[in-house]
């Protein structure tokens, strides 16, 4: 059987998912967290159910990328239901798409999520008159207490136990579901009497009449409790919502952030190099010992140690603590705050404020962040938030990286991250020429809640597992490498550029081939750079090259997969362009 | 007038929404619509969004957008 889950967005359509079949998607407190079709399965008695979740939709019929994967999911393939996730605490609005699912023709399981919520905020809905009124059955639940489960098991082993009796039969066909059809002249305000269209077929009416009736039935089945008492979080809301406070309040907390991260990867990293330096020096002699002496030997034994030390003393402190602070930020409802706070900000780069919430997923990890940029109006900010991200965004590995080997030489911190903003400023100032003028700034803020510790683990481990999968693998075999051209006096071939480089950019020219190795993975370049002998300078100038050069292979494939392969050249054009440019800037400027 | 005519904390009934650029039809979807009754909670200083109550939501519409919704205000009493 298949079922697909239909909401509006951040109603908690994949927290629903997650509850009743143990999947691990994605649940973030803010519109926009889903933006692809996820598939998950349960087994009921024999049966196996599939499940998609969808992108959050305020309508079926919008013009927009989670619309279109929706409408094209419910064409293609046989669903026997649509399970509608709806808000309880948002009845009236969440209705409208119910209506429209409806006047489809689809068999609709309206899931009354978060009722939890809406007894806080004081309201209780008549479950029963809900259910005669849609004339479709209707669960109250709660994906954060677990309220309603048992019934929604229920109802899916009902649906199933009938499905078997008449089986073989279509249930797209038999149920006379209507195509969803688009009509390209929408954008009117509906009966007006100035074109051809018969008013029970011009969309906009339509769309009156179903909000219309969400109105009434929102209100015939919705009873008042008595009034919660205003709770703390209202009062934090009241204060992150001012306009001036409230942005003072966030810029603390990502001041208060940005320190916790620093404080947390240097405390990390002297005791697990201790407790690493005795299994480092076992595996030396252990391959040595094992292995016939000579070249390989000597490049394994060295390299193998080296590969483990640098992930888990700085990648992974820095993974780790990147995970948390996102997922806090997410789940609380902070994260679209910056984005109303930073709408002034982002117009002058040519982007909408919403381009916070992919440049500022970039820190975790750049790929799922060049996804989220999907929330954004049109292709330009799409362009323009890809580049950014490509060129400028640090990601949690690449944070952990900068920070140790700028340690380690005596760079100056203050000098490659000034660079960096300045960077971001003029690339933004270069790019939003592409972007007309266009302020179409409309965004729905979610609540504020209390982020629950089993969403902020699972979201921890997500993203880390790409430690284990990704970046451990990686450095290992690149450290292999790397050692075996040093050990092969190799890199010597590129003394000839001595000369060149030390002009240009003031480094020599084994750090540049580091800058160049970037093209692979930006938290790799460090693999050569510690086995140099760097002054600070010139190990300020390389890291600020290195950190503003080019996207990682994975953020290529997206970038290709999301905008296509001349928008990819160009970003890759560009980053050759920054990072040379801000070699030879800051040889210039910086005093020898 | 318009939205953005209002004080902070002002009730108002939208009366009609300036056509153009298809954002009419975003906006009837986050449930701005004639009729309808809003409150304009903040006002975002340097020409910034404006954040209204619309129903149970919370929408924040950019100074253009907002300019663009005529409403009547709603008067105390
Ligand atoms: N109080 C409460 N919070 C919930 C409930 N269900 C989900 N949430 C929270 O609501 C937020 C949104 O949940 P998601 O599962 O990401 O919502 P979604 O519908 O998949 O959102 P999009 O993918 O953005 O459309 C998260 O912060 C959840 O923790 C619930 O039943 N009660
Ligand atoms: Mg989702």
């Amino acid at each position: 059987m298949k079922m697909v889950l239909v909401g509006n967005p951040n109603v908690g359509k994949s927290s629903v998912l997650n509850v009743l079949t143990g999947s691990r998607l994605f649940a973030s407190n803010y519109p926009g967290t889903s933006t692809e079709i996820a598939a998950a399965r349960l087994e009921l008695d024999g049966t196996e159910i599939r499940f998609y979740d969808t992108p959050g939709v305020y309508s079926i019929y919008s013009n927009n990328e989670g619309s279109n994967l929706t409408r094209e999911l419910l064409e293609k393939e046989a669903i026997d239901i649509i399970i509608n996730i709806v808000d309880a605490s948002n009845l009236e609005r969440n209705l409208v798409l119910s209506y429209e699912l409806l006047d489809l023709g689809y068999p609709l399981l309206v899931v009354l999520n978060q009722v939890d919520r809406a007894r806080e905020i004081g309201m209780d809905i008549d479950v029963f008159k809900l259910s005669s009124l849609l004339n479709s059955p209707v669960i109250a639940f709660s994906a954060s207490t677990g309220e309603g489960v048992d019934e929604f098991q229920a109802f899916l082993r009902d649906t199933a136990s009938m499905k078997g009796k008449n089986a073989g039969s279509n249930p797209a066909e038999s149920l006379n579901v209507r195509r969803i059809r688009l009509d390209e002249s929408c954008d009117c305000s509906g009966n007006c009497g100035r074109c051809s269209i018969v008013v029970e077929e011009c969309t906009t009416n339509l769309d009156l009449q179903r909000a219309e009736r969400a109105r009434a039935t929102a209100q015939t089945v919705t009873i008042p409790t008595a009034q919660a008492a205003s709770g703390y979080l209202q009062n934090i809301r009241y204060l992150v919502d001012r306009p001036v406070a409230g942005t003072l309040v966030l810029l603390i907390l990502a001041y208060l952030a940005l320190v916790a991260l620093s404080k947390f990867i240097s405390m990390c990293e002297g005791p697990i190099a201790n407790l690493l330096e005795p299994v480092s020096e076992i595996l030396h002699g252990f391959i040595l010992s094992i292995m016939p002496p000579g070249f390989v030997a000597t490049v394994l034994a060295k390299a193998i140690p080296e590969g483990l030390i640098i992930p888990f003393t700085i990648i992974m402190p820095a993974m780790l603590m990147v995970s948390l602070l996102m997922a806090l930020l997410e789940d609380t409802g902070l994260l679209p705050r910056y984005s109303v706070a930073l709408e002034r900000l982002g117009n002058f780069f040519g982007v909408s404020g919403q381009a916070v919430i992919p440049l500022s997923l970039g820190f975790g990890c750049r790929t799922p962040a060049v996804m989220a940029t999907r929330v954004l109006p049109n292709d330009t900010q799409r362009f323009i938030v890809i580049t950014l991200l490509s060129i400028v965004i640090p990601c949690a590995a690449t944070v952990g990286v900068l920070v140790m080997i700028s340690a380690k030489f005596n760079a100056s911190l203050a000098v490659i991250v000034s660079t960096m903003l300045i960077v971001m400023l003029l690339l933004g100032l270069i790019l939003s020429r592409l972007s007309p003028q266009e302020d179409a700034f409309i965004y729905e803020l979610p609540p504020l809640r209390v982020p629950q510790a089993k969403n902020v683990w699972n979201k921890i481990k997500l993203r880390f597992s790409g430690f284990f999968t990704e970046v451990l693998p990686l450095l290992l075999i690149m450290s292999i490498a790397i050692r075996a051209l040093i050990e092969s006096n190799l890199l010597e071939v590129f003394q000839g550029m001595e000369s060149i480089t030390r002009l240009l950019f003031g480094i020599p020219a084994e750090a540049f081939v580091a800058v160049l190795i970037t093209i692979f993975q930006r938290y790799l370049a460090p693999l050569v750079l510690l086995n140099l002998s760097l002054t600070s300078r010139e190990a300020t100038i390389a890291l600020s090259m290195i950190a503003l050069s080019l996207p990682c292979l994975p953020v290529m494939v997206v970038t290709v997969r999301e905008l296509g392969f001349k928008s990819l050249f160009k970003i890759l054009g560009m980053g050759f362009i920054t990072s040379f440019a801000v070699g030879m800037s800051l040889n210039m400027i910086l005093p020898v | 007038m318009n939205t953005t005519d209002l004080k902070r904390g002002q009730k108002a009934i939208v009366r009609n929404i300036g056509s153009g650029r298809g954002v009419e039809r975003k906006m009837f979807e986050m449930g701005i619509r004639p009729g309808i009754e809003i409150e304009l909670l903040e006002i975002h200083p340097f020409k910034g969004p404006l954040l209204f109550q619309v129903g149970q939501s919370r929408v924040v519409l950019g100074r253009n957008l907002a300019a663009s919704v005529e409403v009547e205000p709603i008067q105390e009493t």
